[in-house]
C-alpha cells in the first residue's frame, strides 16, 4: 500500500491559497486510495502552474509542451494501454493552444482521465485572459475585457463525443478526490474540469464566487442521458450557474478495445513481428 | 535495350495503377524498369502521366525522349509530342483525335469502339491499353492475365474474364494490323524475382524490419501513401497507425508512445513538418527517440504539391528552437531508403534524439525495380539495436539498488532509458532543462552539465556512426567529380554511363548522412584543388552546398541547379560537361 508521502516529490512553489495546492493533495489522495503507486500509472504534465506540479508528484510522468499533453497522453496509451494515464492540464493548456487535440481526444474515447485546472486566467504569464475567462474579464492583454464568449469545457467535451464528464472545485478537496478516482475509474475518456481560483490574477472568480455559484448535481440526477447533461452544462454560459459533480458517464469501447492487433497483448509487449514475405509480396 | 513507355490520360481514370501494372509485367518478363508520375493537385479533370523505363540491365532514372506513347485522349498526345523519339510508336484512338506528324509510327486502336460494344466503363480503356502495348512490344498476355486474377478475382470471375477479353481485344487488333511494327523488347527470360518498389513503400518496409510499432501522420502529398500502406499493413504487422488531427498532434502521440517504449514514427511533407518543428525541439531536450520521414514537394507554403524538389534541407537541418543533437539521412534510391530507414530507428534509439529521414517526391513516388534477394539478406543481417534502452535498473554497487538517473551524466553523452512501467521507479521526461533525474532546474551548473551531455552525443555519433559519402567512379583519377544528395543519385549515375560511353571518367560524391557530417573525413575528400567540382542540388539555393561550407569549410563554386518542380535528366547532366 503507498502513501503520499511516496507520490510527494518536491515541495510546490504554488502562490499561498492558490487553488492547485487543493488539486495537487486531491490528485495523490485519489492515486492512494485507488491503489496505485509511482510506479504504476504515467502522468503527462501540461505547461502552466498545472503543469508545474511535474516535480511534485511522484509518477512515470512528462512534462511536455505547452498544449501537446493529450497527444503524448494518447500516444503512451497506444504503447501500453494497460498502463493508466493522465493528463494534468490547464485551461489555456488544454482548451486554448491544445483546443484541437482536446476536441479528437473526445471523438476517440481514448482511455485517459484529463484533469483541468480551470482558473479563467494564464498565471504563469502573469494573468492574460484564457479562454474560460467570462467575457469582459479585463486583463493585460484584454485591458478594455475581453470580446470572446468563454469556451464551456463541458459541452465542449459533451458533444464531441466524451464518455465522462464531470466538474468540481478545487475549494472543496474531498469531492475532488471523488471525481478524480471516478474518472480514473472510468474506462474511455474522462474530463475532470476543476474550477479554481487564482487568486493572485482572478479577482472575479474567486472562492467565494464559486461557493456562489456553484452547486451539486441533486442526488436523482441521472447521468446517462446526453440532452440532460448539455442542458446542465448550457447553465454556466447562460445563468452563470456550474453544476459539479458526474453530469455524464457512459460506456463506450475506448479507442485501443477497437484495435484488433491490441487484442492478445499490448504493443510494448506483444511478439516480434517478423513475416515481411507478407508485406512485400504486393510489389512483386 | 531501353525503352520509355509512358501513358497518359484524363485524372481519375486508373493511369497510375496502368503505370504500375506495365512495371510489374515487365519485372515478372525479367526485365528492370523505373517510373515517374505527373500529376496534377486534383482528383478529376486534370491530366496524369506516368513513364516506365525499361531495360534489362538496372535503370536508376528518366531519360530524355519517350519510345511508346499510350494516349487515352488527346491532351496526352498534345502534352508530350514534343518529348518523342524518332519513330516513336503512338498508340491512339482516331475517333477520338488525328496525328498530323509524319515522323512518328501510328498504331491506331479503337479504344472507344471496343468499349462500347462490350459496354465496358471508361476506366477499363486501360485494360485494352496495356494488351495493345504488350502486342506492340511482341510479348503475350500470360502475366497481364495473371495479374488480372490477382486483381479482380475478389469481384468474381465474371469482372477477370471480362477484362481478360478487353485485353485480348486490344492485343489481337495490334497483332492483326500491325505486325510490322511489332519491336519485340518484352520477350520472357530468366531472372530473379524483384519487387517494384516506391520510395515510400521502401520506408514502410525498413520501419517494419526495424520492429517500429507506432506510427502517425495526417496526409500531405507526397508522404500520404506511407499512412495507407501502414494502416493496410497493421492487420498483419501490428503496428498501430494513428491518423490524427494534425501533425503537432501526429508528432506528439508518436513521442507519447516512444516515451512508453515502443518505437515510433511520423511522416510528412514541408507543411506538416513545419507544424512539427517546436516537438522535434522537445523530443531533443527530453530525450525521446523519434523517426521522422520527410519527403519534399515544391514549397514554400502549398507551392505546386505534387512536384518535386530538395528545398527543405536546411530547414530540416535547423529545425527546432535551442540546440540538441539530430540526425539527418538522404537515401539516394529505395535499396538506400530500406537501410537508412531501418539504421535511423537504430540511431534514434541509440542517440535518443531525433532523426530525420529526407526524400522527395521523385524518390518517395517513382518505383524502382528491387532484386527480392537484397530485401531478404537485409532482413537476414539487420539486427535491432536499442542502444542504452533498459527494462530493469542495476545498481552500481551489486548489493545497494541506486536511484534510477534518467538524465545521468555520462562519458558518451547518453543515459541509460528505462521504460516506463518499472517496479520500484518512476521518473520524468522533462522540457525544461533538468537535473539527472529528471526534476526541473535553472541552475547554471546543471544547465551546462546537460547542455554539454547532450552535445557529446553529437561526438559520440561522428566517432561510432557517420558514414562519409558513397563515391563513384575514381575519385583519385578523375578530372571532374559530381558531389550531390538524395534522389539525384539516379540521374548522375546514368549521367556517368553516358559520360564513359564517350570516354569521359568523372567521380560521384553521393552523400547520405547529411547531418552532422565529420569535417576532416569529408574535407579530406576535396584536398586536389586542381580538380572540377559541380555541386548538383534539386533546389534553387544551393542548399547542400552551405550545409558543406558550414560544416567542413569547404565551398564548391560551380553548380548545377534546378528547380522547375521536375526531377534532373541523366542528360541535362552530361549536357553540362559539354
Amino acid at each position: 500500500m503507498s502513501t503520499i508521502q511516496d507520490f510527494s516529490g518536491y515541495n510546490p512553489t504554488w502562490c499561498p491559497g492558490c487553488g492547485d495546492w487543493g488539486i495537487g493533495i486531491a490528485i495523490k489522495t485519489a492515486l492512494v486510495q485507488l491503489g496505485f503507486d509511482p510506479s504504476t500509472l504515467i502522468a503527462i504534465f501540461g505547461i502552466g502552474c498545472s503543469g508545474n506540479m511535474n516535480d511534485f508528484l511522484n509518477t512515470y510522468a512528462v512534462h511536455s509542451l505547452h498544449g501537446r499533453a493529450l497527444p503524448n497522453a494518447i500516444g503512451a496509451k497506444l504503447a501500453n494501454h494497460k498502463m493508466p494515464v493522465i493528463a494534468i492540464v490547464g485551461d489555456g493548456d488544454c482548451y486554448g493552444e491544445g483546443g484541437n487535440h482536446f476536441l479528437h481526444a473526445c471523438r476517440g474515447n481514448h482511455d485517459i482521465t484529463v484533469i483541468v485546472h480551470d482558473n479563467g486566467v494564464y498565471g504563469l504569464t502573469t494573468g492574460q485572459v484564457a479562454p474560460t475567462a467570462q467575457k469582459g474579464f479585463k486583463s493585460k492583454s484584454t485591458p478594455a475585457g475581453i470580446i470572446e464568449t468563454p469556451i464551456n469545457p463541458l459541452t465542449l467535451a459533451l458533444t464531441q463525443g466524451a464518455t465522462f464528464v464531470g466538474q468540481t472545485f478545487a475549494g472543496n478537496v474531498n469531492n475532488v478526490i471523488e471525481l478524480i478516482k471516478e474518472g480514473i475509474k472510468h474506462k474511455g475518456f474522462s474530463l475532470v474540469n476543476v474550477l479554481q481560483p487564482c487568486v493572485t490574477f482572478n479577482k472575479i472568480n474567486t472562492y467565494q464566487y464559486y461557493m456562489q455559484h456553484s452547486y451539486k448535481l441533486p442526488v436523482e440526477y441521472k447521468k446517462d442521458n446526453l440532452e440532460a447533461a448539455v442542458q446542465r452544462g448550457m447553465e454556466m454560459t447562460t445563468a452563470e450557474k456550474f453544476p459539479l459533480g458526474i453530469l455524464y458517464q457512459v460506456e463506450r469501447p475506448t479507442f485501443t478495445d477497437q484495435l484488433s492487433q491490441l487484442q492478445q497483448s499490448t504493443l510494448l509487449k506483444r511478439l516480434k513481428f517478423t513475416d515481411f514475405v507478407k508485406l512485400y509480396n504486393e510489389f512483386i | 535495350m531501353r525503352f520509355t513507355w509512358k501513358i497518359g490520360g484524363e485524372a481519375g481514370f486508373g493511369i497510375l495503377t496502368s503505370g504500375l501494372v506495365f512495371s510489374k509485367i515487365a519485372n515478372r518478363l525479367g526485365y528492370f524498369t523505373f517510373d515517374y508520375i505527373e500529376y496534377p493537385s486534383l482528383i478529376r479533370g486534370g491530366h496524369n502521366a506516368l513513364e516506365v523505363v525499361v531495360s534489362d540491365e538496372e535503370v536508376r532514372s528518366l531519360k530524355k525522349d519517350i519510345d511508346f506513347l499510350v494516349c487515352l485522349n488527346e491532351d496526352t498526345y498534345k502534352h508530350h509530342k514534343h518529348k518523342l523519339a524518332q519513330k516513336a510508336h503512338i498508340l491512339f484512338d482516331p475517333d477520338e483525335f488525328t496525328i498530323q506528324e509524319e515522323n512518328v509510327l501510328k498504331i491506331s486502336v479503337p479504344f472507344k469502339k471496343i468499349l462500347t460494344d462490350l459496354k465496358g466503363i471508361p476506366v477499363m480503356k486501360n485494360t485494352i491499353a496495356m494488351g495493345a502495348s504488350l502486342a506492340i512490344l511482341g510479348s503475350d498476355l500470360e502475366v497481364l492475365n495473371k495479374i488480372l486474377e490477382e486483381q479482380f478475382l475478389r469481384k468474381g470471375q465474371e469482372i477477370v474474364d471480362f477484362n481478360k477479353k478487353l485485353a485480348y481485344l486490344g492485343f489481337d487488333h495490334v497483332k492483326q494490323n500491325f505486325s510490322q511494327h511489332v519491336k519485340t523488347h518484352l520477350n520472357k527470360k530468366e531472372s530473379e524475382p524483384k519487387l517494384v518498389i516506391s520510395g515510400n513503400d521502401a520506408f514502410c518496409l525498413g520501419a517494419s524490419i526495424a520492429e517500429c510499432r507506432f506510427y502517425s501522420a495526417y496526409p500531405m502529398t507526397p508522404s500520404s501513401t506511407v499512412l495507407t500502406t501502414m494502416a493496410a499493413w497493421q492487420f498483419k504487422s501490428g503496428m498501430v497507425v494513428r491518423h490524427a488531427e494534425d501533425e503537432i498532434s501526429v508528432i506528439n502521440t508518436a513521442l507519447g508512445a516512444s516515451f512508453a517504449g515502443v518505437r515510433s514514427a511520423v511522416g510528412t511533407s514541408g507543411g506538416g513538418f513545419a507544424l512539427m518543428v517546436e516537438s522535434i525541439s522537445f523530443a531533443g531536450i527530453a530525450e525521446m527517440p523519434i523517426v521522422i520521414f520527410l519527403a519534399q514537394r515544391v514549397g514554400p507554403a502549398t507551392g505546386m504539391p505534387t512536384w518535386t524538389e530538395q528545398g527543405d534541407l536546411l530547414f530540416a537541418v535547423n529545425a527546432g528552437h535551442g540546440e540538441f543533437p539530430k540526425m539527418v539521412f538522404a537515401p539516394g534510391d529505395v535499396e538506400e531508403m530500406l537501410e537508412l530507414t531501418a539504421k535511423a530507428f537504430n540511431i534514434a534509439d541509440v542517440y535518443q534524439t531525433p532523426v530525420i529521414i529526407m526524400s522527395d517526391m521523385y524518390l518517395s513516388e517513382s518505383h524502382k525495380s528491387m532484386t527480392k534477394k537484397f530485401v531478404d539478406d537485409f532482413t537476414a543481417n539487420y539486427k535491432v539495436n536499442r542502444g542504452k534502452t533498459i527494462t530493469a535498473v542495476v545498481s552500481d554497487q551489486s548489493s545497494v539498488v541506486s536511484k534510477y538517473l534518467r538524465y545521468k551524466l555520462t562519458d558518451d553523452g547518453i543515459s541509460p532509458r528505462l521504460i516506463p512501467g518499472v517496479k520500484g521507479h518512476f521518473y520524468q521526461a522533462n522540457s525544461y532543462e533538468h537535473v539527472e533525474d529528471g526534476h526541473t532546474s535553472e541552475d547554471g551548473v546543471v544547465r551546462k552539465q546537460q547542455v554539454e551531455k547532450r552535445a557529446k552525443k553529437w561526438d559520440t555519433y561522428l566517432q561510432s556512426d557517420f558514414q562519409p559519402p558513397v563515391i563513384f567512379g575514381n575519385l583519385e583519377s578523375s578530372q571532374t567529380v559530381f558531389v550531390s544528395w538524395g534522389s539525384n543519385k539516379g540521374p548522375i549515375l546514368e549521367a556517368q554511363k553516358l559520360l564513359k560511353q564517350s570516354g569521359k571518367e568523372t567521380a560521384f560524391m553521393h552523400f547520405t548522412h547529411l547531418y552532422p557530417m565529420k569535417r576532416d573525413v569529408v574535407a579530406g575528400l576535396f584536398k586536389d584543388t586542381s580538380k572540377r567540382y559541380i555541386l548538383i542540388e534539386n533546389n534553387s539555393q544551393a542548399q547542400f552546398g552551405k550545409l558543406l561550407l558550414m560544416e567542413t569549410g569547404i565551398e564548391i563554386k560551380e553548380k548545377l541547379l534546378k528547380y522547375d518542380g521536375r526531377p534532373f535528366l541523366p542528360e541535362e547532366i552530361v549536357e553540362k560537361l559539354t
